[in-house]
Formats: C-alpha cells, structure tokens, sequence
C-alpha cells in the first residue's frame, strides 16, 4: 500500500526535480521534438507504402536495403501470433490497437539508439502510453462483458454468503493492482531504456581523454560497444509492452468466450 | 543517506534480481532443450516471467533514491 504514495518522488525525479543527480530527460517541448520524429518515421513509411501499395509494397521492392514486403509482413504475422496466441481466437480484433503500440515503442526505441534521450527514455511518455493501453483494456472489457460484468470481474469468484466481505476486499486489491499496472508498464519501459542511456553515458566517462597525443587528448566512446545489447533491449521491451497488454486483455475478455465456445476453445491457443 | 549505502542496497537488489533471471532462463532452456517445438510458447512465457523480475529491480532503483533520504 505504501509504494502507492511512494510514487510522488518517481514522479518528480521524472521531472528532473529531485537535484543533485536528477533526471537529464528533455524539457517538455524537447519531448516534442523526439515524439515528433518517431510519429515522422511512421508516416514516411506508411506515405511511402500508401501510394501504388501493389507495386511497391507488395512487388518486393527495396527499402533501405530491406525488402519491405517481407520486413511488414513478419512484423504482421509476429504480432498477429502474439495476439491470437495470447488472447485466443477473438483476439485478431485487437491487432491494430497492439500494433500500434509495437510501432511507436520500436521506432521510439530505436531513436534512442541514434540519439542522445529518446521519448520512450521520458516516464512522462511512457505513462500516457501505458495509461492509453490499461484505459484500452478496461474500454474492450466493457464492451465484452458489460459495464457491470466488468466490474464483477474485479471482485474474483462467486463466495457464498458471508464471504460477499472476501469479495469486497478483492475488489479494492484488484482496483489497486489495476491502477499498478500503469506503473509498472511505464516504469519498465523508462527503466530499461534510460538504464541502457546512463550505463553507455557511464561507459563513455571510463574512456574520456584516455589517450594523450602530446597535448591532445582522444577520448574513446566505450558506450558504443553497447549498442548491440541495447538494440535487443529495443526488440523486446517494444515486445514485452505489446505482450502485457495482450495478456491484460485475454484477462479481461475472457469470460464470455469462456461460455459460448467451451469445446473449440483450447485449439486455436497454440 | 550517504551515496554509498544507497549504492550497496542497489547491488544487493541486483543481486537477487539476477539470481532469479538466471533461474528462469535456466529452466526456459532447459525446457526449449527438451522440447524444442514448444520454443516459441516457452519463449512468451520466458518473456514475462523476465519482465516481472526486472521489474522489482527498477522498482528499488527508481523509489528507493527518492524515499530515503
């Protein structure tokens, strides 16, 4: 209960508040910048992608040297399998929503790598996302269960009785754990990314003027040496994101499907 | 609270948190090792479990700074 309150000085470290060693994040107007780089690089893809789609998308032409075709398809079918896999059948309805979040997260990440703070290494960013993707959750659950059936959800299984007390005490933990889960699903994005950003800032002070050239001195950036494992981080913290809303979701949407097609219900969750 | 106090609790965290990583890729690979056509299911799986323990980590490192003080 008490890590509850104990999230006002994360916050204000967030806001490069807390002193001596705050954080060294953009202001808010540079956040723009950065979030308005990532969202450049999604529409200059999809402008690229949009006119003449059959020809250029789907003939296998080039970009970047990448076969374009081939690179959307399998981030479509990566993120196809992780929603029907986690959810279950009903869950290819929910791709575009997690795909949109698998495509900022990435690119956001990857501008991390090219530049000195990127939007997801800012806690404010990833709390807006995080706060879209629980609020999201909450939305598709109403709409599977009802506005009431989802508040039921909350409160656990059916207790005879008297324990009606155990189901209230549910509700208020499951509230709570809720709430969490915006925390948690920002602070890990923001952790692992700004993390990968002060451990090469950290790497890069071990190699400063460490050689001497009579009088000039070179310094040796040892932070690049990172760049490989901070590329895997990128990968699958833009996947673990889409994979925790995907599971939250098949938490959430779960019970009427659970009714109405018992029999098939375990085959398509391979 | 002094810098380097705060520095030892962070590495005993680290500690632990990375026993329990190396706990779950263990076992994630001993699992794929033993049947390498459910990787990709022990792979999601692996995944989470991951990022819930790192989770704890980050916790201690970004609300401990700021409550002890």
């Amino acid at each position: 209960m008490k890590a509850v309150f104990e999230t006002a000085p994360l916050l204000l470290a967030a806001a490069g508040k807390e002193g001596e060693k705050g954080h060294h994040g953009p202001s808010f107007v540079g956040l723009f910048v950065y979030v308005a780089l990532v969202l450049a690089v999604l529409f200059a893809l999809m402008a690229y992608a949009k006119p003449g789609m059959s020809q250029r998308v789907f003939s296998g032409r080039k970009l970047l040297g990448l076969p374009i075709l081939g690179s959307f398809e399998q981030i479509y079918l990566f993120i196809e399998q992780m929603c029907v896999g986690t959810i279950g059948s009903h869950g290819r309805k929910y791709i575009p929503m997690i795909m949109t979040f698998w495509m900022v997260i990435f690119v956001g990440n990857l501008v991390a790598l090219f530049f000195p703070t990127s939007p997801t290494a800012d806690l404010s960013f990833n709390l807006g996302i995080a706060l879209i993707s629980i609020g999201y959750v909450q939305w598709e659950g109403m709409r599977a269960n009802g506005v009431f059936g989802h508040l039921k959800h909350f409160a656990g299984p059916k207790l005879p009785g008297a324990l009606i007390l155990i189901s209230a005490i549910i509700f208020v933990i499951e509230l709570i754990s809720e709430l969490m889960k915006n925390v948690s699903l920002s602070l890990r994005l923001f952790g692992n990314i700004d993390g990968g950003h002060q451990a090469a800032v950290a790497m890069n002070e071990l190699g400063k003027h460490i050689i001497d050239l009579g009088g000039f001195e070179l310094s040796i950036p040892f932070g690049a040496f990172l760049l490989p494992i901070k590329l895997l981080t990128c990968v699958v913290q833009a996947m673990i994101f889409s994979l925790l809303t995907c599971v939250y979701l098949s938490l959430v949407t779960h019970h009427d499907d659970h009714g109405d097609d018992h029999g098939h219900a375990p085959a398509p969750a391979h | 609270m002094t810098g380097n106090v705060l520095g030892l609790g962070i590495g005993i965290a680290a500690f632990g948190v990375a026993i329990g990583l190396g706990l779950i890729g263990y076992s994630a690979m001993q699992g794929m090792a033993r049947q390498p056509e459910a990787i990709g299911k022990l792979q999601t799986a692996m995944l989470i479990a991951l990022a819930f323990v790192e989770l704890v980590f980050l916790l201690v490192v970004f609300i401990v700074p700021g409550s002890v003080r």
